[in-house]
């Protein structure tokens, strides 16, 4: 049983999009509908300033806010740790989206299931890669298990000093250098 | 607006239809004379609410495609919309089977009636812990929006009633100045919950800060002025508090007296009042609905 998480280095991330592109083809997604979104933020006073461009996606939180709100149990969390929506049992009520900190789901606009990124669950099981991950093209995410030591997320993590997008607010599992 | 103004009306006519029960249920005991109303109240009461339930089931767009997996509505009891979909079952049950009892002209069991009052509570607050468990926006967030949407509930609960029942019995509605008083005591502390909400939630939270600036000052400060605190509180407060007073000074007078006792005075004041409270209701449902500002994650 593994723990899967993500740290992304926000400084490599150059904003080109692929891994959204990506994710899109993975999961057969329309133009319109996205696993990720990019933000920008800028910080510091002129001339010290900083902009970060941060893909923020589902962040398979342990404490999953949608997890506890959603009455039909459409969303879940697997052995290891990935949340995920049956989507034979969501009924679109959109209560996931509203308790989301992350603005993380979209609902579907052929369904009316509300979606969100997977991990690529099937691809893991494989041995493989999340879909983002292998496409990025600076290398700006690693995925791992993080209950293994040893694996290159959980080393990445503790080398650059990652942390959750608002480690206040929930167990996020998605690492973030900014 | 991920809940739009589709939510909003469902929570208002949730809110509105547990109300209606209470109303009834209270008048049946303090007004046995005033059928009108008793009636009223419990006909419109499970009305209201399958129209609620029926605009939920439109929102709720993949359940709509396969309407089987409403079922699985009843599973996870860790959501407060699980709980609300039991609190709603079992007021609708005993809403439907004492206006069938109202119908029929038969006598409601009154077991079934104390279950239904409880239900209808649960369902009055279950509104207000569906959006006020959502920490991720915390002007919902707040200990106080339960209360407030009960507050509501039971203010639109009588106007719905009061208003429907005066097109047949306009005395019966005016003699009742104990629903009255009832009125003016819950409008007056929806202001007071309305404004202790927003002041305490904008010194806590930054976000719960923009919500309030979005409503007092803001995008929506028009309706919530206009529409919320003006049409909704101020005038039906306006109004009822004038009417009490009038209902004083005439008990002092001999004119007055006889007047009373023929039962003059039209629906106009009712008419009025109790729709601006309706109005009010669905407003502040929208408008809470509307401003909510999540916590920045960035």
């Amino acid at each position: 049983m593994a723990r899967y998480g993500m740290m992304i280095d926000t400084r490599k991330c150059v904003g080109c999009y692929a891994c959204r592109v990506s994710c899109q083809m993975q999961n057969e997604l329309p133009v319109e509908e996205s696993f990720i979104h990019f933000y920008e933020k800028e910080t510091g006073v002129f001339p010290n300033v900083k902009n970060e461009i941060i893909p923020v996606q589902c962040q398979h939180c342990e404490d999953a806010p949608c997890v506890s709100v959603c009455p039909t149990k459409a969303t879940y969390t697997t052995e290891d740790g990935i949340v995920l929506v049956d989507e034979d049992k969501c009924i679109g009520c959109k209560y996931c989206m509203v308790a989301c900190t992350y603005g993380a789901r979209t609902q579907s606009h052929k369904t009316g299931v509300v979606e969100k990124c997977r991990f690529c669950a099937e691809l893991v099981k494989e041995g493989k890669q999340p879909a983002c991950v292998s496409t990025c093209i600076s290398n700006a995410r690693i995925f791992g298990d993080l209950d293994d030591p040893n694996s290159d997320v959980s080393k990445a993590i503790v080398k650059y000093n990652a942390k959750p997008l608002r480690p206040d607010l929930g167990k996020s599992k998605i690492y973030y250098v900014r | 607006m991920i809940w739009g103004t589709i939510i909003a009306a469902y929570l208002f006519l949730a809110g509105l239809s547990a109300g209606a029960y209470l109303t009834s249920s209270y008048v049946a005991r303090k007004y046995p004379e005033a059928k009108a109303v008793r009636i009223t109240g419990r006909i419109i009461s499970p009305v209201l609410m399958a129209i609620g339930l029926l605009l939920l089931i439109l929102d709720a767009e993949a359940g709509l495609k396969h309407p089987l997996r409403f079922i699985y509505l009843f599973t996870n009891f860790n959501s407060v919309m699980t709980i609300g979909t039991y609190f709603i079952s079992f007021f609708m049950l005993a809403a439907a089977y004492t206006a069938l009892m109202e119908i029929l002209k038969k006598e409601t069991n009154k077991y079934v009636e104390y279950a239904g009052m409880l239900f209808a509570v649960a369902t009055a607050i279950y509104t207000g812990f569906l959006i006020g468990v959502v920490a991720a926006v915390p002007i919902w967030n707040t200990a106080i929006l339960p209360i407030l949407f009960v507050v509501s509930a039971m203010s639109t609960g009588i106007a719905g009633t009061m208003l429907v029942a005066s097109f047949y019995d306009s005395k019966a509605v005016h003699r009742m100045l104990g629903v009255k008083k009832i009125h003016l005591g819950l409008l007056s502390a929806e202001v007071f919950l309305i404004f202790t909400m927003f002041l305490v939630t904008s010194y806590s939270n930054e976000s719960a800060a923009e919500s309030v600036a979005t409503l007092v000052s803001g995008e929506y400060s028009t309706i919530f002025w206009i529409g919320l605190i003006l049409v909704g509180l101020v005038l039906p407060i306006a109004v009822e508090s004038f009417e009490l007073y009038n209902d004083k000074k005439m008990k002092e007078t001999e004119a007055g007296i006889m007047m009373a006792a023929a039962g003059q005075g039209g629906i106009a004041g009712t008419l009025v009042t109790e729709s601006s409270v309706l109005v009010g209701g669905f407003i502040l449902r929208f408008l809470l609905l509307a401003a909510a500002v999540p916590v920045p994650f960035l």
